[in-house]
């Protein structure tokens, strides 16, 4: 899924605790001015267009469009994973989290900030209370970071410290995902002789896992709507799945066409379990809508 | 030109029965993407996995065009009233 926290290397960070503007007295002031205005809002949407700070004012450097930390109002994380996209939006933009102290614990940076706060909800509960959002609107990789330096600066500026999330070697907000298996290869390659017919291959591999997904693109980029959906749901399950690109033309030659007389099914996704085919996307929709796949092993 | 909504039409009704059909052509005009909603006594007893292949071979001929078929409903008689009911009670015709 395309909803993962992007990487921060350590290295503007590095650059950033060394720079000559952080005065080593400011250490000393842990708490944060903003605190005692932790009040949950209810505003659909957290970014007040009129709130945002009319170009040319302190720093130049990042976009005008992009409001200051400190000016930004926290944004409670609702209790109910649910709400949490009518309060925070799924653009692309600079986040920071805070507890329920109120101290700032990670700043962040995403291409949907919705769902990477829910992913820290779900990690670490305990220190996601409020939010503060800064949408990126031309969210290039250079303006993203841009953003992400802005509000690391200001904070660090304002306590001298670093958000314990953003400190280096902390894994806490920002997992390097162990969770994405690799998608299965029913083949060493294209051009090797297979000593077993695909059909067998394809067999042995749906009789040896509970769960397989045969899908276009590779799991963590799907490269067809319905394939995506299919995984968001295994994914949102917590199902145990594996997954095979039937676009992998290197590693899963034939595959699409044989896969299709194996199953008499004419169209991917496909998924099965315990051997045998579930269904398509529209199934593996409607199993979900009812709540039937529960019942999966879960990771 | 790939397949067209009336060939779809035709092909289901001519093997399925359907008491009520809707087919909804999602491609923008090409042809290849259609979306199905199917009644028909013939889905009695069958699993949804069997329903969809029933649809899916009724159109072997056209799957060979068609990139994607979403088979929104594939329900029986019974269900369809069911459903019909607690959706529009008024338009129990």
């Amino acid at each position: 899924m395309a909803t993962s926290t992007v990487g921060l290397s350590p290295s503007p960070l590095r650059s950033l605790t060394s720079s000559p503007s952080l005065p080593p007295r400011a250490r000393i002031a842990p708490s944060l001015p903003f605190a005692s205005r932790l009040k949950p809002r209810l505003a659909l949407s957290p970014l007040p267009a009129a709130r945002r700070r009319p170009a040319g004012t302190r720093r130049p450097r990042v976009s005008a469009a992009l409001t200051s930390l400190s000016e930004t109002e926290p944004v409670s994380v609702p209790a109910d994973s649910g709400e949490l996209a009518g309060r925070f939006p799924s653009a692309s933009g600079v986040y920071a989290v805070y507890d329920g102290a109120g101290e700032l614990q990670f700043v962040g940076i995403s291409r949907n900030i919705a769902a990477s706060i829910a992913g820290h909800r779900r990690s670490v509960p305990e220190l996601c209370c409020s939010v503060k959002v800064g949408v990126v609107d031309e969210p290039d990789r250079v303006a993203l970071t841009q953003a992400w330096k802005s509000w690391m600066e200001e904070h660090m500026t304002a306590t001298g410290k670093v958000p314990p999330g953003n400190e280096s070697g902390n894994t806490t907000w920002i997992r390097q995902p162990p969770k994405k298996k690799p998608d299965l290869r029913l083949t060493p390659g294209r051009h090797m002789q297979l000593t077993v017919p695909l059909e067998e291959l394809i067999d042995r591999l749906v009789k040896e896992n509970k769960v397989v997904a045969f899908i276009k693109g590779s799991r963590s980029a799907p490269m067809c709507g319905f394939s995506q959906r299919v995984i968001g749901i295994l994914e949102s399950e917590g199902v145990d799945y594996e997954s095979v690109d039937v676009l992998d033309e290197e590693y899963n030659y034939g595959l699409r066409e044989t896969l299709k007389k194996y199953s008499n099914w004419p169209t991917f996704p496909q998924v099965f379990v315990d051997g045998e085919l579930v269904g398509g996307c529209d199934i593996l929709t409607s199993m979900y809508e009812k709540g039937e796949l529960s019942g999966l092993s879960k990771k | 030109m790939g397949v067209t909504k009336e060939q779809v039409e035709s092909s289901l009704t001519s093997k399925l029965k359907p008491s009520h059909l809707e087919v909804t052509d999602t491609s923008g005009g090409c042809g290849a993407s259609f979306v199905v909603e199917i009644v028909s006594e013939q889905f009695e007893g069958k699993r949804l996995l069997e329903r969809h292949r029933l649809v899916n071979a009724a159109l072997e001929e056209e799957m060979k065009e068609i990139h994607a078929l979403s088979i929104k409903k594939a329900i029986t008689p019974e269900q369809w009233k069911q459903q019909q009911e607690s959706v529009e009670p008024k338009s129990e015709a």
